[in-house]
């Protein structure tokens, strides 16, 4: 994927990114990191099209990050799975086919079915959110963002909300997804997942990138900010 | 032990418990018509229903008068308090502040001033309606902000997050409201809104001050009339609960289903 940001800034009531450029060309999945507050989920929310830079131009593989067309052509995974509490794991994703991509009925149902099967959620499908495992709602969250058949799957720290187990689960059905062809970006704190996922790693400090390069800058961090986070992380 | 003697246990245990339940309210209930038997039988006269029997088409006209202005207010409230809770979401900063006016000023001010201000000098100085008509008017303002409420608290129940998801996945207005937003909060706003309808139908007896002829205005003028004051209070208590206790209970009934 083709990522590229100029002097990207963006401030809610303070300053949370400050004049960030950035350009990727080849990397198939990018991880970004840093401590709560440095920035990188707002980074990862602009790149997504889900908020609105205040400052820059953001584009991801030549689309303008503003457009409906970039919005288009992205998935996003959030922290919580962010389901729709009221409709079963199929209609999550059926709904939006049918609605906003125009698409009929059964042909949404089929792309649903497939997604969902892929990540192991065939006999969980007709089940409301709150009827299965954080894990299983997490994946059919991932099953979401994949039938929309985007060209980046961006998702923010996916497993924060749970334990260990269901963590290793949802890392697992990520990666699965490499094998299907899909560019990532992601926030995450699980660094043993960064080291064997990521083929670029940002690290982001009171919002600014202060490092950044393949997954071997994790083990030779060369600002104390970066040697601080690595040291808590582990 | 075995599997089927814990079974055996589990279910006498629950059977129990079925049966404390049914006693305790078996129980409160009697405690009630104990009070209502000691209140009868100390009445200096004997007690003498006729009068009310020989009037009862008069009386069921009346049970029919309340349910219906009670309705009536209920549609408008609803109506009003959605209308509002848009004012206080929109971006007009004065939509905003005429909400919250209006809101403490409803809020400070009893419900039988409210009918009585509507109902005679409002009503005077518009000279549009008659006064029962005002009336009417009165309590459904009054109500009004009670609905914002639960318009407001029904609303907020869908985080933020979940907005981003409609914005993200490209829903329009039409489609949020009509997919995601309305069947999550119809479920939240059903339980308030009866209790808010059991709020009217008990308001609505102060509508007798503007000649409504309603339940309380029917008993308490044949009470003027006999001076029998048990008979026509009695009576009067009943036909409301007949209303409110079968509401209070499909209430509970709905909230249990949803629940699941």
């Amino acid at each position: 994927m083709k990522i590229e940001v100029d002097r990207l800034s963006h401030v809610y009531d303070v300053k949370v990114l400050k004049a960030i450029s950035l350009k990727l060309e080849t990397y198939r999945s990018v991880a970004i990191i840093g401590v709560s507050g440095s920035g990188k989920s707002t980074l990862l929310r602009i790149l997504s099209g889900l908020e609105k830079p205040t400052a820059g131009t953001v584009s991801v593989n030549g689309k303008d990050v503003r457009t409906k067309a970039h919005r288009e052509s992205v998935g996003f995974v959030f922290q919580s799975h962010n389901l729709f509490p009221h409709l079963t794991l199929e209609r999550n994703i059926t709904l939006i086919l049918e609605k906003t991509r125009h698409m009929p009925l059964e042909k949404a149902i089929g792309i649903a079915r497939g997604n969902l099967e892929a990540l192991q959620l065939s006999d969980q499908m007709h089940k409301l959110p709150k009827h299965v495992s954080g894990g299983q709602a997490q994946r059919a969250s991932i099953a979401r963002a994949l039938s929309l058949n985007p060209d980046v799957i961006f998702l923010d720290e996916p497993t924060a909300s749970l334990d260990p187990i269901l963590t290793h689960e949802v890392l697992m059905a990520v990666k699965k997804l490499r094998t299907m062809g899909k560019d990532f970006v992601f926030v995450t704190h699980v660094i043993s997942f960064v080291r064997d996922f990521a083929d670029y790693v940002i690290f982001m400090h009171e919002g600014e990138i202060i490092e950044q390069g393949g997954p071997a800058i994790l083990d030779r961090p060369q600002t104390p900010e970066m040697r601080d986070y690595m040291e808590k992380v582990h | 032990m075995a599997d089927s003697t814990m079974d055996t246990l589990a279910n006498q245990r629950n059977t129990v418990r079925k049966l404390h339940h049914a006693l305790n309210y078996f129980f409160a209930i009697a405690v009630f018509i104990a009070g209502a038997f000691f209140v009868a039988v100390r009445q200096p006269r004997s007690l003498d229903f006729s009068g009310i029997i020989a009037r009862s088409g008069i009386i069921r006209a009346a049970f029919f008068t309340t349910v219906q202005v009670s309705f009536i207010a209920l549609v408008g409230s609803v109506t009003l308090g959605l209308v509002f809770y848009f004012f206080s979401i929109s971006k007009s900063g004065f939509l905003k502040a005429f909400t919250n006016v209006f809101t403490e000023v409803i809020y400070g001010t009893p419900l039988l001033v409210m009918i009585f201000m509507m109902g005679y000098p409002v009503r005077a100085s518009l000279n549009i309606a008659t006064s029962p008509t005002m009336g009417l008017v009165g309590l459904t303002i009054y109500i009004t902000p009670y609905m914002t409420n639960i318009f407001k608290a029904a609303f907020s129940s869908i985080p933020e997050e979940q907005y981003m998801a409609m914005e993200l996945f490209g829903f329009n207005a039409f489609q949020r409201y009509r997919y995601i937003i309305i069947p999550q909060v119809i479920r939240v706003l059903t339980a308030p809104l009866m209790n808010n309808f059991s709020l009217i139908i008990k308001g609505s007896a102060l509508l007798n001050i503007v000649a409504t002829r309603e339940i309380y205005y029917e008993l308490f003028s044949w009470r003027q009339f006999t001076g029998r004051s048990f008979e026509a209070f009695v009576v009067m208590w009943g036909l409301y609960l007949a209303i409110t206790l079968p509401l209070s209970q499909l209430t509970k009934y709905i909230e249990r289903r949803w629940s699941r």
